[in-house]
């Protein structure tokens, strides 16, 4: 049964991962960690994901395009890297998104993406 | 075990990691909770403000009720709840951790962020729950200050974490834009449920419940309190108090008995009433229901609603078991006045028949 630190564990398994956490995007909180975060700081890496997943569900208006959407995943790539965040739907009440920092030149962002839409659907759905 | 006494919840816990205790904090005051250690590190916590992980995961149908309620019989004794829903097949491993870690720093908040307030550490006590995570009391206190100062930024005005939720009846803009959770909360809002009914009725964590409030408020979305100076027992808490709970239990035993104790400074913003001393039961609804009776303050004793009254008894009595005698000093007393009551309930009467019209 994969959990929370096995998530972690095979996020940073993708190529060119340098760091994974899951973060509380309510809060701004990182509940679970591993690897380098930029600045070498996960908590205020995990504030600033957290504004990002605030900023594209409530403070834009792409979530509510369509009736039942769902955000699924936010891309940001920079010069030297890219950053992936997922969100972890539960079904009981819970704001988390999986969020995994690739290397740009080492890192494949189709790749990336579809290995993190498995784990955080493994990490929450039985197999 | 440590001796209730009035301290910084936060600063007792670092302390007891530090000496790698198992056992459990239970933080007295409104709303209180209790943190529970295993050799110094944080297994879980609750709050009767905050939902626990059976809340959350049947409120949201994750689970059947009849699924928890058999873990609960079937792991209570050994603690082993969690790991049970897991080896059953009812919640993966990843779930059941996320939930608990949610909880933890949802009650957490809670239990911990009171300047000071009546605090024990009952020694090898261990939750029914089963050590699911372990979590650094320090990231647990780093967090919970965290959250404080967020609350305090988007609207800092804590009476609106504890009183009952009224939403004004007009909106103060033409537009308003809500979040799935603010509509959730205002179309749940009848003028009479607390933030923490609330989240226990929608089954969402309390702190996010709160923090969306605060923004409603900054919002002028839903009615400020209107009573001006915050003091110890200034909302619906009639003084005789602190008494009807030592009635209630003769021999006084430890845990947070001591509810004439210094109020931490925090709390002493309109927080619901606690009879009793169990964190884990949401006793904040039945106090709210002694204390909208809607009776003038010297009353020819009203029976409490929530009592199955075989006699008449003054509404300011604490919860006692079925068919405990009254105390005989208490009995003999005249009915006690309470000064300022009469508008507090008027004004609170009014709110909620303005929300319903």
């Amino acid at each position: 049964m994969p959990g929370v630190d096995h998530c972690l564990q095979e996020a940073m398994a993708i190529p060119g991962a340098v760091g994974a956490s899951i973060v509380d995007y309510t809060t701004g909180f990182p509940v679970a960690t591993t690897g380098t975060a930029p600045n070498s700081d996960h908590e205020a890496a995990a504030a600033g994901t957290a504004d990002v997943v605030q900023a594209a569900t409530s403070r834009s208006l792409f979530v509510s395009a369509v009736p039942h959407d769902l955000l699924e995943d936010l891309i940001i790539t920079t010069a030297g890297g890219y950053h992936l965040l997922r969100l972890v739907q539960t079904d009981f009440d819970s704001r988390l998104v999986l969020y995994v920092w690739l290397d740009r030149v080492q890192g494949n962002l189709a790749v990336a993406r579809r290995r993190m839409q498995k784990l955080a659907d493994e990490l929450v759905v039985a197999t | 075990m440590t001796a209730s006494r009035a301290v910084s919840p936060a600063h007792l816990l670092t302390q007891m990691a530090g000496e790698r205790q198992t056992g459990v904090l239970v933080v007295g005051g409104h709303p209180g909770g209790a943190v529970y250690l295993l050799e110094g590190h944080v297994i879980y916590a609750e709050s009767p403000a905050a939902p626990g992980v059976g809340e959350l995961l049947t409120a949201s149908g994750r689970l059947a009720g009849r699924t928890w309620q058999n873990a609960l019989d079937l792991g209570t004794s050994t603690a082993r709840v969690g790991r049970l829903l897991v080896e059953q097949g009812h919640l993966t491993q990843g779930e059941l951790e996320l939930c608990v870690l949610g909880a933890i720093y949802d009650a957490a908040y809670f239990a911990l962020s009171p300047v000071s307030a009546p605090v024990e550490f009952l020694t090898g006590a261990t939750h029914w729950l089963g050590a699911v995570v372990h979590v650094e009391p320090e990231a647990v206190n780093r967090e919970v200050a965290r959250r404080v100062v967020l609350l305090d930024e988007i609207f800092p005005d804590a009476r609106v974490d504890t009183t009952a939720v009224a939403p004004v009846v007009r909106p103060p803009r033409e537009r308003i834009t809500l979040t799935s959770l603010q509509w959730e909360l205002l179309v749940h809002a009848d003028g009479q449920r607390t933030p923490a009914d609330l989240a226990l009725l929608l089954g969402k964590a309390g702190y996010t419940c709160v923090q969306e409030l605060r923004r409603m408020a900054a919002l002028g979305l839903i009615e400020l309190p209107e009573i001006p100076a915050p003091g110890p027992e200034f909302v619906r808490l009639p003084r005789a108090r602190g008494t009807a709970v030592d009635a209630h239990r003769p021999a006084p035993p430890p845990p947070v008995e001591k509810k004439t104790g210094a109020y931490p400074v925090r709390e002493e913003k309109a927080l619901p009433v606690r009879l009793d001393d169990s964190p884990t039961v949401p006793v904040v609804a039945g106090a709210r229901v002694t204390a909208s009776v809607p009776v003038p303050a010297p009353p020819p004793p009203d029976p409490p609603r929530h009592l199955i009254a075989d006699e008449p008894r003054p509404p300011r009595l604490a919860r006692r078991k079925p068919g405990a005698k009254l105390p005989k000093e208490v009995a003999g007393e005249p009915p006690p006045v309470h000064p300022g009551t009469d508008e507090v309930l008027l004004k609170r009467i009014r709110t909620a028949l303005r929300a319903l019209r």
